[in-house]
């Protein structure tokens, strides 16, 4: 709102300025480049018209002024429309991806061990515009994810924090370095929520069903942070052990 | 859909009816993209089944002896592979409303904080 404000300000100035003498007569002891240097903020703004006559040498884009474009260079640039056809490129679909904080790295293969125990390890990640304080073995329900399928590898780019039991890496608002493996296990529908709406004494009723769309991701890794060494024992050996010492006891 | 990378739904049953009006969805389907969408998934076991006088069905059968029966009566050949697509990336587990977003089972690891808590600088 403050640019617009400044932008009708010096429009009308502008116009002011215009009915009492025109500006190249003002202007015209200066030259074109030293005019642009002394005053570079005011007048040469992108899209931002000037009454002279030497117009395209101080704009930078657009040769002809008129009165309409003074209220016309106060509209942003216009951003490319999200295209409706279903079919984005495959740079496209990895631009969006990324920019909702994932990248796909591929499917899963049978060989990959990708489902590790538990590392006290967290991480802060941020998927489109909900944050998660995320672990390794959590699940985490977000929006659907567009361009990956189930069974996929994802890598989730924006970390906002890491922990251990005796480090903490804040991010100045993201990690760089830092990031966290994911893979997909269902898109499903979330169970259906009734929007009634009702005025009463009105005659107006309505009922709306609405289902939201949900994919399910499991977190396997964090990178970036130093993991403590697992000095707990596994399992499976003192269950040989046990036997093992079983069948001494047995055979003595 | 796959839990800790195994596919959880094991066959798709494709009913249908060969003089029924509400099938012709269905029956197209199966010319056009139901052979694609068995060579996309060589896990699952797909099954046709003639059932005469009544509307097509598709049933997805679990691994958590879950059945899903989807009626797909009078839905156009894009609608019937959606809901194919929607049986095969789901879990079979019964359409709850979600307690939270985020399941865990260890949900502290520095330790979980209290106001008796004192940090050391």
């Amino acid at each position: 709102m403050a640019n617009r404000r400044c932008f009708q300000t010096l429009a009308r100035c502008l116009r002011s300025i215009r009915t009492l003498t025109p500006i190249s007569e003002c202007l015209a002891p200066y030259t074109a480049p030293a005019l642009s240097q002394t005053l570079p903020n005011y007048i040469f703004l992108n899209k931002f018209k000037v009454y002279q006559v030497p117009a395209r040498s101080f704009c930078s884009r657009h040769s002809e002024s008129e009165d309409d474009d003074y209220e016309s260079g106060e509209e942003e640039d216009y951003g490319e429309n999200e295209e409706d056809i279903a079919d984005l490129s495959a740079e496209e679909k990895v631009k969006e991806a990324t920019e909702i904080g994932y990248t796909v790295l591929g499917p899963l293969q049978k060989s990959d061990r990708v489902f590790k125990l538990y590392e006290p390890v967290f991480a802060v990640v941020q998927i489109g515009s909900h944050q998660f304080k995320v672990s390794n073995g959590d699940t985490i329900y977000t929006e659907r994810l567009k361009h990956c399928d189930i069974n996929d590898k994802l890598v989730l780019n924006k970390v906002l924090m890491l922990g251990s039991q005796a480090q903490t890496i804040i991010g100045r608002p993201v990690l760089p370095e830092a990031a966290v493996h994911a893979v997909v296990e269902e898109h499903a529908l979330d169970a259906k929520v009734i929007i009634f709406k009702k005025k009463r004494r009105k005659n107006y009723r309505r009922t709306k069903g609405h289902r939201q769309e949900l994919t399910k991701l499991r977190i396997t890794d964090i990178q970036g942070i130093e993991k403590p060494e697992n000095t707990m024992p596994l399992p499976p050996q003192t269950k040989e052990k046990e036997k093992a010492e079983k069948k001494v006891a047995m055979e003595a | 859909m796959s839990l800790r990378g195994v596919w959880q739904l094991k066959k798709l049953v494709v009913s249908f009816c060969d003089w029924g009006g509400s099938s012709r969805g269905i029956r197209a389907f199966m010319e056009s993209e139901l052979p694609a969408f068995i060579e996309k998934n060589p896990q699952l076991e797909v099954v046709t089944e003639l059932n005469r006088g009544y509307h097509p069905l598709l049933k997805g059968f679990y691994k958590n002896k879950n059945e899903r029966v989807v009626c797909v009566k009078n839905m156009t050949q894009e609608d019937v592979l959606q809901c194919a697509s929607r049986l095969r990336n789901s879990q079979g587990r019964k359409v709850l409303k979600l307690k939270t977003r985020h399941v865990t089972k260890h949900p502290s690891v520095q330790g979980t904080w209290s106001t008796d808590l004192k940090i050391a600088n």
